[in-house]
């Protein structure tokens, strides 16, 4: 459902995407994983298509630009973007008017109240707390039921209801076959649902791992990491 | 005290070498030293003081100096009721305020600091020298005089505003006790000038110059002290700085003795006011408008809230008209219009002519360039959404450009409406002049997606501040030139008031293509939240 082929990304002279692929299925929960500066978040945008790049990027079979790319895909930013002057039921609004979503109050209200925003739907983005924002940030990223979905360090900044609500709506949406990309520090948080790894190190994924794979051959996601950055650092 | 004293000297050093790193910043202060040293020679060379000092009319410069006084009064008062002002930053906060060092030495290091950081944002007044020279006389005395008053009245607001907060926090019966007295204020001096109207028989300007120059003016808290402190320095008459100088210490130390006294803990006071201005601060430093938002409290209610309008691209459109009904409650109309419908009315009002209409045309659109650049345009094109909305990019381009073409419609029916009735230009010339207005804007929206297309982001304020004149005069060069020449060849006498026709059409022109070229702007550039 996305794929991701030969995505080459520079800065200047600075290589923040060298050559990368990959390609995640349906209901595929994968990670991406590396150290700061290492390059998931300039991949997460380009994979998202805020960002120029070289290569090829392809969601649901479609152009990453491409409207219908754009229909398909949802994108869950690491800080929080949202409208000072917009309520939260607002914000829920507009990305349901701007999706041209139908029927979509009721799971708008849904996904409000499964991160306790529900109390606050009159509060607005400048009066939200850092927590707050990124509850909405991932409500706005959930309402177009998008078939891929790309977070940023969701985990950040989010209570631990907050957390334990976030894991069970990913592995829903895992159930009902979505492609998922995450990137993310905090290893113990996706733990229970991943299925596959990209580890990036210098613009670059220097090792991939199934799942299955790693299970077979005993090894483990964290020492694995450690062991991987260690070296190439 | 020595961490205080290492504190502000490290910070001065490594202000001043990290200068040495951005050549940018150099120019901008080498600049700025040539101006004030070329301001000195021109004022020595052209032998202005000579003038006939009997003639000159100081009422003028009083005037300034009150309506400056008058404004920091209100502004800060207003700011000490709701948010208050603050000497500090938030690392002093964290450091500072939990460090054992007392509270007092820590207060007389955030006014020594904020002393300082006035100072240099004053330095402004020194670039007047050959105006204050050539037109009232003055010499280095009187120019020194006006810097330091100028200083004091910012500093003594500045105080002011974290007096009121702490006196007023949190007890709406102080709030409306300060409220009172600041109306009383500002009612005195409107009772005052309505009087002397009546009792003179002369024109609202005249009878605030007799105002601002009359004995008892100067007993009027911080303005009139203000005024009385310079009229000193004019007259050479001590008595009058001396008493001046008195009441602005007294008022300054009854003001820190709030602030220290044995029961007031500032700490707790300032943390709000400073982590506000971190907030604003953070906000500038990300470009966030701070014009679309607003410092008071809102409550929305059941029935506001929602966007109720608009399927597809053109929700931008319907999201900003409902954040401009939550910044003003008129919607378009909002401090921008206010400001500028008043001072083209006293424009007006002074300096009635043809010509000096297309003067405060000019200013005006000058004015709207930064406004505009700053809109609500720029700030989506700072957002994800605008990128990931699943609409062609020129449709959202469009919609999100729709309120920032929308206002300076809605402003231009105010300001040129004023300039109709009270500075006496013909309707009709007024009507083509706002027509002028409202297709400068669309060149202004347009000049927003140029930026982002050719930059690939926008342009930081310095860039748009120091360039923003010259690409306008590049850009609207083309449209003036067509307006004189058909001005000037084409249309007779009894036509004139259609000169600005052309630079209207060629404006509109130009917005047309810049926003043409750059449709596919969405698909091509990269999104930044940074400038």
């Amino acid at each position: 459902m996305l794929v991701v082929n030969n995505v080459t990304k520079k800065y200047g002279k600075l290589v923040a995407n060298d050559r990368i692929n990959l390609s995640i299925g349906s209901g595929e929960v994968s990670l991406l994983l590396g150290p700061n500066g290492a390059g998931k978040s300039t991949l997460i945008k380009c994979i998202a298509g805020l960002l120029k790049f070289s290569g090829n990027i392809e969601v649901c079979g479609n152009g990453n630009k491409s409207l219908m790319a754009k229909r398909d895909l949802g994108y869950i930013p690491e800080v929080p973007s949202l409208y000072d002057m917009l309520t939260i039921w607002e914000h829920m609004e507009f990305i349901a008017r701007a999706y041209s979503l139908k029927n979509w109050k009721d799971r708008a209200e849904e996904l409000i109240s499964r991160f306790e925003l529900d109390d606050k739907k009159r509060k607005l983005g400048k009066e939200l707390s850092k927590g707050m924002q990124q509850k909405l940030s991932i409500c706005c990223g959930f309402l177009p039921d998008p078939k891929v979905i790309l977070f940023d360090e969701p985990m950040v900044g989010l209570d631990p209801h907050a957390i334990k609500e976030l894991k069970t709506m990913i592995n829903e949406q895992q159930r009902a076959g979505k492609a998922i990309l995450i990137s993310t520090h905090m290893l113990d948080s996706v733990t229970e649902f991943w299925n596959s790894t990209n580890i990036m190190m210098d613009g670059k994924i220097v090792a991939k791992r199934n799942r299955s794979e790693m299970e077979e051959a005993g090894e483990d996601l964290e020492e694995l990491f450690f062991r991987i950055t260690k070296r190439e650092n | 005290m020595k961490a205080l004293v290492y504190l502000i000297l490290t910070q001065i050093k490594n202000k001043l070498l990290s200068i040495r790193k951005r050549p940018g910043i150099i120019i901008l202060y080498a600049f700025v030293l040539l101006v004030i040293v070329g301001s000195v020679l021109i004022a020595i060379m052209s032998g202005g003081s000579q003038i006939d000092k009997s003639n000159v009319d100081h009422r003028i410069l009083y005037l300034f100096l009150s309506g400056f006084g008058i404004l920091y009064v209100y502004t800060f008062i207003s700011s000490g009721l709701s948010t208050g002002s603050t000497y500090f930053s938030m690392a002093d906060v964290g450091l500072l305020f939990v460090a054992p060092i007392s509270p007092k030495k820590i207060l007389v290091y955030g006014l020594l600091r904020t002393m300082g950081k006035t100072m240099l944002a004053s330095i402004f007044i020194f670039y007047q020298i050959p105006n204050l020279n050539r037109l009232f006389g003055y010499g280095y005395m009187e120019i020194i005089a006006l810097f330091l008053i100028y200083v004091v009245i910012l500093m003594i607001c500045q105080t002011l505003s974290i007096g009121v907060y702490i006196f007023s926090n949190g007890n709406e019966t102080r709030k409306k006790i300060v409220r009172s007295f600041l109306y009383a204020y500002l009612g005195i001096l409107i009772v005052s000038v309505y009087l002397i109207i009546q009792k003179e028989q002369v024109g609202i300007l005249d009878a605030a110059k007799i105002m601002v120059d009359s004995e008892l003016f100067s007993y009027l808290p911080v303005t009139g002290w203000a005024i009385m402190f310079f009229k000193g320095v004019i007259m050479g008459s001590f008595m009058h700085v001396l008493i001046s100088l008195g009441l602005f210490i007294t008022l300054g130390i009854l003001l820190i003795s709030l602030l220290t006294g044995h029961k007031a803990d500032y700490y707790e006071d300032v943390l709000h006011s400073t982590e506000i201005t971190f907030q604003r601060l953070k906000d500038y430093r990300d470009r966030r408008n701070i014009s679309s938002t607003t410092n008071r409290k809102i409550k929305v209610k059941d029935h506001e809230n929602g966007l109720q309008k608009g399927k597809g691209a053109i929700v931008f459109a319907y999201k900003h008209i409902l954040e401009a009904k939550r910044s003003s409650r008129f919607v378009f109309v909002d401090s921008l219009t206010l400001f500028m419908t008043i001072g083209v009315a006293i424009a007006g009002y002074t300096m009635k002519s043809r010509f000096n209409a297309y003067i405060v045309l000019a200013t005006v659109i000058y004015i709207q360039y930064f406004y505009t650049i700053f809109g609500r345009l720029k700030i989506e094109l700072m957002k994800p959404y605008i990128y990931l909305i699943p609409e062609t990019s020129f449709r959202k381009l469009v919609a999100a450009s729709l309120s920032s073409l929308l206002k300076p419609c809605v402003d231009s029916v105010f300001i040129f409406g004023a300039l109709a009735l009270v500075g006496g230009v013909s309707v009709l010339q007024c009507i083509f002049m706002a027509l002028a207005y409202c297709c400068s804007g669309a060149v202004f929206v347009g000049l927003t997606v140029v930026y982002q297309m050719v930059l690939g982001s926008q342009p930081n304020r310095i860039l748009q501040v120091f360039l923003g004149f010259f690409i306008m005069l590049l850009v609207f060069l083309p449209a003036i030139i067509t307006s004189v020449l058909f001005s000037t060849y084409i249309i007779p006498e009894s036509m004139k008031f259609l000169s600005t026709l052309p630079f209207s059409i060629v404006n509109l022109i130009s917005a047309f293509f810049m926003f043409y070229a750059c449709r596919n702007l969405l698909d091509n550039s990269e999104f930044s939240d940074k400038m």
